[in-house]
């Protein structure tokens, strides 16, 4: 009893030590990409956003696209073997659309982007940091959050949702493929039915959603990549642990954005 | 070197601890204006740590670190950073930025820190290359460069704000006799030309002979020598004696010490 005890509250210290490094981290990072910019202290390094945005984003797309094609032509198979049973089949639409929109899109999005690009991030700040390149950045006067955090930061919260309307859309078009040409749902049927069902709040849960999503992306990667000691080892063990603490994270923010939307 | 300066690097009673150990045990010098500058210390003696305070990378638990009479260790983010553009360092594993090409590493700190042209930085890169004998190489990357070749492409980048103080982690650890006697042969030259201050922590009594002014001889987190090169030869010191004479320690003594430290007695 006493062991459990004693468990429960070091992992409540170490929780709370890892909170507090990271709210830390957190306003650092707000501090260097709003207020210091507005006031005329360190520049923005716009074009290392660019760059990071076409690299998590753009160079994403192939990926994240075949994906959720093929979870839409997924959804509508398997939602057909239910509504078909009730001569429903129409409402596979409703199903991929409200699916894809609200939870499917920016969820395998987000998963993708963290395997791809959350890991990267803590890699590459990890092997920094292993390299003494951290330290060097410090001693040059450049901070290490402005130079390299930041413009992470700004092209993961832009490059996650873009992704993602180009997520949604193509699981409603594998939907729309796979109604049409396997379970023989009429076209026009289809897309009425989809435009029918939708809503702006639809839309607008999604993004939110993957906004949070790409702010939990960043931060794990970061926290991870700083956390790194001791060598390539260190940078793989943590590298590992970044994906897999993103994705819980990615998951709490998804559940705690559906118990809010759902009762708004 | 102009002696009746005020010092340029003060460094008072410092004390560094990681956890129980113990690291720096106040450490205090000054270093005057213009000198070389040599921490001379075994594996474990806490020279590097020492280092790593005086740029600021290591947070002291008491004491202070003076550099021109300011206060390093009670600076602000913004101060400290004011203060690093007129300092330079040189990593022990030169520390390049791996991404990017080595001119754009010299370049980094003048593009960041400064409003000069581009052209201006590439014609100050090419400069800062040409003085550490790596004319030509701004377009590699540091992965293909030698161990020794990316020693003095820290260098450069090191010097490319023209600072007036340089810092040298083991600047010639990990290098055959020849690359290491070219960089000390660098060193000496940068602080010739430029006037510069260089402390330099080494364990290589080679590299002291060469470069050293003043010598300052740390053990178990205190300085146990310090004056120039002859003035620490002569010290009674054991420890001193022991490292320039180039001695093991003692077998017996070791085990007994090992036994002790096995039985928790010291």
């Amino acid at each position: 009893m006493k062991a459990v005890f004693g468990t429960v509250g070091r992992w409540t210290l170490v929780a709370l030590g890892a909170g507090a490094r990271v709210s830390v981290l957190i306003v650092e990072t707000v501090r260097w990409a709003v207020v210091a910019p507005a006031r005329g202290l360190g520049r923005l390094r716009v074009r290392s956003a660019v760059e990071s945005f076409v690299e998590f984003g753009v160079h994403s797309l192939p990926i994240v696209g075949t994906i959720c094609l093929l979870v839409g032509v997924i959804i509508a198979l398997q939602s057909s073997y239910s509504l078909s049973q009730f001569g429903a089949n129409r409402y596979i639409a409703d199903l991929v659309a409200v699916g894809a929109l609200r939870e499917l899109a920016p969820l395998m999005a987000a998963i993708l982007i963290t395997g791809r690009s959350g890991s990267a991030i803590t890699a590459e700040i990890g092997t920094m940091k292993v390299g003494e390149e951290i330290d060097a950045l410090e001693v040059i006067g450049l901070n290490p959050i402005r130079f390299l955090v930041v413009p992470r930061f700004l092209a993961m919260v832009t490059a996650v949702p873009a992704v993602t309307l180009v997520a949604m859309f193509l699981m409603i078009f594998g939907g729309w493929f796979a109604a049409v040409a396997i379970v023989g749902v009429d076209s026009g049927i289809y897309i009425s039915e989809t435009l029918r069902a939708l809503v702006e709040k639809d839309l607008a849960t999604g993004l939110t959603k993957s906004v949070f999503f790409g702010l939990a992306i960043c931060w794990v990667g970061v926290y991870r990549g700083f956390q790194v000691e001791g060598g390539a080892a260190g940078v793989g063990r943590k590298t590992t642990s970044s994906v897999v603490t993103a994705i819980f994270f990615i998951i709490l923010v998804d559940l705690v954005f559906t118990v809010l939307f759902y009762f708004m | 070197m102009a002696s009746n300066d005020s010092p340029i690097i003060e460094v008072r009673d410092l004390t560094v601890s990681f956890g129980e150990l113990r690291v720096l045990d106040g450490v205090g010098f000054t270093v005057a204006r213009g000198e070389n500058f040599v921490i001379l210390g075994g594996s474990g003696s806490g020279k590097t740590t020492l280092l790593r305070a005086m740029v600021g990378l290591q947070e002291a638990d008491s004491g202070q670190v003076l550099i021109n009479g300011e206060e390093l260790t009670a600076m602000s983010g913004e101060e400290r950073i004011e203060l690093r553009k007129r300092i330079g360092m040189c990593f022990q594993s030169a520390a390049l930025f791996n991404s990017m090409t080595v001119g754009d590493n010299v370049a980094l700190p003048l593009r960041e820190h400064t409003r000069l042209e581009e052209s201006t930085i590439d014609i100050m890169t090419r400069i800062k290359l040409e003085l550490v004998g790596l004319e030509g190489f701004e377009r590699y990357l540091p992965s293909e460069l030698s161990g020794g070749m990316k020693k003095r492409a820290g260098i450069a980048r090191a010097i490319a704000m023209d600072p007036e103080i340089i810092f040298y982690d083991e600047p010639s650890s990990g290098l055959d006799p020849i690359v290491a006697a070219g960089i000390d042969e660098l060193i000496r030259t940068m602080q010739q030309t430029f006037q510069l201050t260089s402390v330099v922590v080494t364990h290589e009594m080679e590299s002291v002979k060469v470069i050293a002014d003043t010598v300052c001889v740390l053990h178990g987190g205190k300085v146990v020598g310090i004056g120039s090169l002859e003035e620490v030869g002569r010290s009674e010191h054991p420890y001193i004696q022991q490292f320039f004479a180039r001695r093991p320690n003692r077998e017996g003594s070791d085990e007994v010490e090992f036994a002790r430290s096995l039985a928790g007695m010291d």
